[in-house]
Parts: C-alpha cells; structure tokens; sequence
C-alpha cells in the first residue's frame, strides 16, 4: 500500500502534479491533444494520397504515353482537344480563371442578398417570424447539392435559355456561365445567410443602445453600427460561402456544358470548372485521364487555399475590431 | 423654478411586476441629480424612461406623466428621435463603436445629418476637450477605440454624448467598471460640465453621490422616498428610511 502511494507521489513529482486535480487536468487535455491529431491526421492522408497520384503524370511517361509538362498543364487554354490523344492536351489554365470567375460573381449575387437577409431576420423581423425564416435558412443550407443541382437544369437552364434567346444568343440549351453561376449563388444563399445572421445576432446589445441614444434610427444603427461591428463574422460566412462554391461539383456539372477550352468569360458560352472537370468521365477512365483528376484535384485544393488566404487577409484590414 | 423635467404619478410595469411606484420628481436645470438606492429598487429603470429607452423592451409598460419643457415625451406624437439629440446617455459599462476615435465622436452628429468635414472636426475637437480626452488621443484619432483604457473609453462616450449638444445628459453607474483613478476624472468632469449640462446620474457610491451632486433622490423598491438637496439628505434626511440606507443599515 505504501508503496503504491510513493510510486504515485514520484509520479507526482516527475510531472510537477500538485494535486489530483492537477492530474485529471493533465488527462482530458492529452485526451483534446490526441483528438485534434487525429483529425489532423485524416486531412493530411487524404492530402498525400491525393498528391501521390497527383503528381504521377508529371513524373513518369505514363505507360508510354509521356511526360506531362507541369508548366504547360497549368497555363495550357485546351483541355483534351486535338485529334490524337497525347500527353500535352491536358491544361487547366482556362479552367482556374473559369472557376474564379463564377466564383467571385456567385459571392457577389449572394453575399449582398445573404448580408441584408441575415439583417433582417436578426434584426427587424417580428420574432415569431425570424424564428421561422431562421429554420427555412438551416434548412436550405441543409439541402443536399445534388438537388440544387437538379433545380438547376429543371428549372434554371430553361430560364437562362430563353433569357440568352431574348438577347439573341443561342446558348447550349442553357448550359453556360450564368447558369452555373445562378445556382451556385443560390447553394450559398443559405450558408451566407445563417453564419451572417449569428454574427450579427452576437452584436452586442450595448452598442446598439448607444447608437439609439444618441437619436440615430434603427436604420442608422443596423447599417452604421450593428453591420460594421458584425463585419469580422460577416467575412467568414464569404469564405465559407467561397470555399462551397469553389469545391461544387456536383450541381455545376449538371448545367456547366463542359466546355473544353477558355477561359470562359461571356455569360452565356459554356463553362468548366476545376471540379467539373474532376467528375467528368472519372469512372470510365484509366492511366493517365484518371491520374491526371488528381491532379487537377491538387490544383483546386490550391486555388482554395490561396483564395481563402486572400480574404482572411481583406478580413485581417478591414474587420480588425474585436468587440467585446 | 427652473425645471427640465417634471415627473408625475409616474409608474412601471415589466409585464405584472410593477418597478416604479408613483414617482414624482422635478430635474432642475443644470444641476447634478444624483439617484441612490438598493441593488433592484428601479433607478436604472427611472433614468431609462427619460430619454424613452425603456421602448425597446417589449414588456415595459408606463403609466403617468413625463415632461420635457413642458411637453409629455410619451405622447404618441412626440419626436423620441429629438428627444434622445437632447438627452443624451451614458450607460454603464463603456460602449464604444468599433470605429475610430473620430467616428465615434462624429456618429451622433453624422446621423443627425451633418456631412460638413470642417464643422464635424470642429466638434469633435471641442466634444473630446469638454470630455477631457482630447490631449490623450489627438495624435491618434483615426485609431480604433477599441484600444483605450475602460477609463478613456468612458470619457470617448461622454465625448460622444456631448457632440450632440445636449441639454441633459443621463449617466447610468458611469464609474462602476472604472478603477478609482479613472473614477476620480470622471468626478472631475461632471463637476465641470454641470455648468453647461444637466446632469442625472445613478451612483452605488454614495460618496460620489455627496461629492458630486448637488440633489439626491432616494429610491427603494420602486418608490421614491426621499428627494432634497444632497447636503440636507447626507445631514438630515427627513425619512427614517433614507437614514438606515445612507448610515449604512441596510441595502
Ligand atoms: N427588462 C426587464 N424585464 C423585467 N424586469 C426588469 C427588467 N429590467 C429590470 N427589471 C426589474 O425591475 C427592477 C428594477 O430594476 P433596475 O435595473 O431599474 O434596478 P436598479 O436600481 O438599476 O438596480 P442596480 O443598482 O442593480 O442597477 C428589478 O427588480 C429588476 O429585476
Ligand atoms: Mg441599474
């Protein structure tokens, strides 16, 4: 019994443990550790996988076929075209423009709409009602991507197929830039919305009653105070909301037409983005089409990466304001 | 008599629970009113109901007469907007914007319409050296107010309530979340403003409530008991009440 008793006081001591207090401290925080490395862990397997095949078609001659030329690959205007298969028909270059592109003009569509939505659902609807509109938002966000995706081409490509006609161009049933940019925007309305509305729910009641004191309206004070005071939160929700539309598949399958050069930038051509590009033909393919998907997979994760990088930096100089 | 405000029959419901019991109370004109009191007895609640504060919470409901010059501030006609450029406040703990220096200060004014970049500097010029800020944070007016001590933060405040050129200001516990340097300026400022200004503010502090006003109002349990001048309620009270609180015998 005793000797029990020294062993854990030398274990006490060789761990600078005071008290048991000390020491079930000790445990759950290995136990946060442990957990943390673990998804940790998951990510960074999936990355080397992904990397792993990734870079396959540019350091090997792919059975034959050839070297691919990384430079060529990420500049490169075609994807596929030419009339005998060859390892140099493979570029990305119109395809990242494309991506960013539709990106940046689903986030402009939905981020104003989302941002004046979350205003009002947080600050000006009866509660009942915001109560509500609150579960439709969760809800929408909650809707799987495929059925955006089927809305899509039911009902947004006819739209922008008749609306390409009344500006006198034939679309490709539809199939374009502002479709996938439409239902894109309206795949992040829903995040948009529900992260903005938190942030702006979060504000702190104090300064809105400093703003009404001194004689500002409710209006005044949504747009002047509780707006810019929700501005670092309202930033998140645009980068979680670029990150989905960056990484749809997916919905921008369905009405993207896949285009094979570019990049595509007038409204109604067809488009094709990194993750289209994925998905395309992934099943049905072998060798080197197959490996290089994981590569372009690479050059999204990329894309992403720096893109949030971007915003968080916007984020770091203007929303630098931590309100208490 | 040169009053501002004239409070009469004045009560106060949260939902059933009645806060305020019959007030009536004058404010004179650019006097200190000091409101003392136990934790819960509704000076919060008092001070909120004279620049129409208490509208935005839902259950309050109240009956009996405010008037500002002579006019009841809860008539359905009257313009609250106008009121609160008048009545300005302070609350409790210091709420500044998370904007600059300057944009505080310029908020009130800004809203109220005025764009002019010349006179809007001018004021917040003058509303930071009224408020006793102004040598601190002139060479970084465009930082954000975030970064000041609670003490100054508290002064940007006042310094913001008074770019509205008011003719009341209400202080809510200024100090309480101050230490008691900052307390002891604040102190320092009200004694100046009070020659421009009238002043109502609530204090737990009945120290400050003798060293700056210059007539207390007792309040307990939603009542008022006793009001007079600050020296006469600290000597003399006339309420046995008023002397158990401030002897220290209860509350
Ligand atoms: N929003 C509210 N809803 C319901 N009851 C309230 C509300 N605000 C205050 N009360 C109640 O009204 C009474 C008076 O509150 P008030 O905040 O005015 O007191 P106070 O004198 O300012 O107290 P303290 O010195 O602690 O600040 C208290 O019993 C309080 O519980
Ligand atoms: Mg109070």
């Amino acid at each position: 019994m005793t000797e029990i008793k020294k062993q854990i006081t030398r274990f006490k001591k060789k761990f600078n443990f005071n008290s048991k207090k000390e020491v079930i401290d000790f445990l759950v925080r290995t136990f946060f550790l442990l957990s943390t490395i673990l998804s940790a862990s998951f990510i960074v397997i999936i990355i080397i996988f992904i990397a792993q095949k990734g870079v396959i078609p540019f350091v090997t001659d792919n059975d034959g076929i050839g070297r691919v030329n990384l430079w060529k690959f990420l500049t490169g205007l075609d994807w596929l075209k030419g009339t005998a298969f060859k390892s140099n028909l493979y570029g990305v270059g119109f395809i990242i423009i494309n991506t960013l592109y539709i990106s940046f003009f689903a986030l402009l569509i939905s981020m104003p709409i989302g941002v004046l939505t979350a205003l009002f659902i947080a600050k000006i609807a009866p509660k009942k009602i915001a109560e509500f509109l609150r579960t439709v938002v969760e809800l929408l966000a909650a809707v799987p991507s495929i059925v955006y995706g089927l809305f899509g081409s039911g009902l947004i490509l006819t739209l922008v197929y008749n609306l390409a006609k009344i500006f006198g161009v034939q679309s490709k049933g539809g199939n374009s830039v502002l479709a996938v940019i439409l239902v894109l925007a309206l795949m992040i309305l829903p995040t948009i919305t529900a992260l903005s509305e938190v942030a702006i729910r979060s504000v702190n009641k104090d300064i809105e009653h400093g703003s009404l004191a001194l004689g500002a309206t409710r209006t005044q004070t949504n747009f002047k105070v509780v707006l810019s005071s929700a501005k670092s939160g309202i930033f998140s929700a645009a980068i979680l909301g670029l990150g989905r539309a960056l990484g749809e598949a997916t919905a921008v399958s369905l009405v993207a037409g896949n285009a094979r050069s570019g990049p595509s930038l007038a409204f109604f051509e067809i488009t094709s983005t990194l993750t289209s590009t994925m998905l395309q033909g992934l099943k049905e393919t072998i060798g080197i089409d197959y490996d290089i998907r994981f590569s372009v997979g690479l050059v999204l994760m990329v894309v992403i990466l720096f893109s949030n990088l971007t915003l968080n930096f916007i984020k770091k100089k203007v929303g630098n304001v931590d309100v208490k | 008599m040169n009053n501002v405000f004239n409070i009469k029959n004045l009560d106060l419901f949260y939902d059933d629970f009645q806060a305020l019991k019959n007030i009536d109370l004058d404010v004179e004109k650019n006097k200190v009113t000091a409101l003392i009191g136990p934790s819960g007895c509704g000076k919060s609640t008092f001070i909120r109901c004279l620049n129409r504060m208490n509208d935005l919470i839902p259950s309050c409901k109240i009956e009996g007469n405010i008037q500002y010059h002579k006019e009841d501030i809860y008539d359905d006609n009257y313009d609250v907007i106008g009121l609160r450029t008048d009545v300005g406040m302070v609350f409790q703990s210091p709420n500044p914007f998370p904007m600059s220096i300057y944009d505080n200060v310029a908020y009130g004014p800004r809203c109220a319409g005025n764009k002019n970049k010349d006179k809007l500097d001018k004021i917040v010029e003058n509303s930071l050296k009224k408020a006793a800020l102004y040598d601190e944070v002139k060479d970084r007016m465009n930082d954000s107010a975030m970064g000041l001590s609670g003490g100054q933060q508290q002064r940007l405040c006042i310094a913001r309530a008074i770019a509205m050129e008011p003719e009341v200001i209400l202080m809510d516990e200024p100090t309480s979340a101050l230490d008691p340097i900052a307390t002891l300026k604040i102190e320092e400022l009200i004694n100046d403003l009070k020659e421009n200004y009238t002043i109502v503010i609530v204090t737990h502090s009945m120290q400050q409530a003798a060293r700056i006003s210059d007539k207390t109002a007792f309040f307990l349990m939603g009542e008022l008991i006793e009001v007079d001048e600050t020296d006469k309620i600290f000597t003399q009270p006339s309420n046995q009440k008023t002397e158990d609180y401030i002897t220290g015998r209860f509350g």
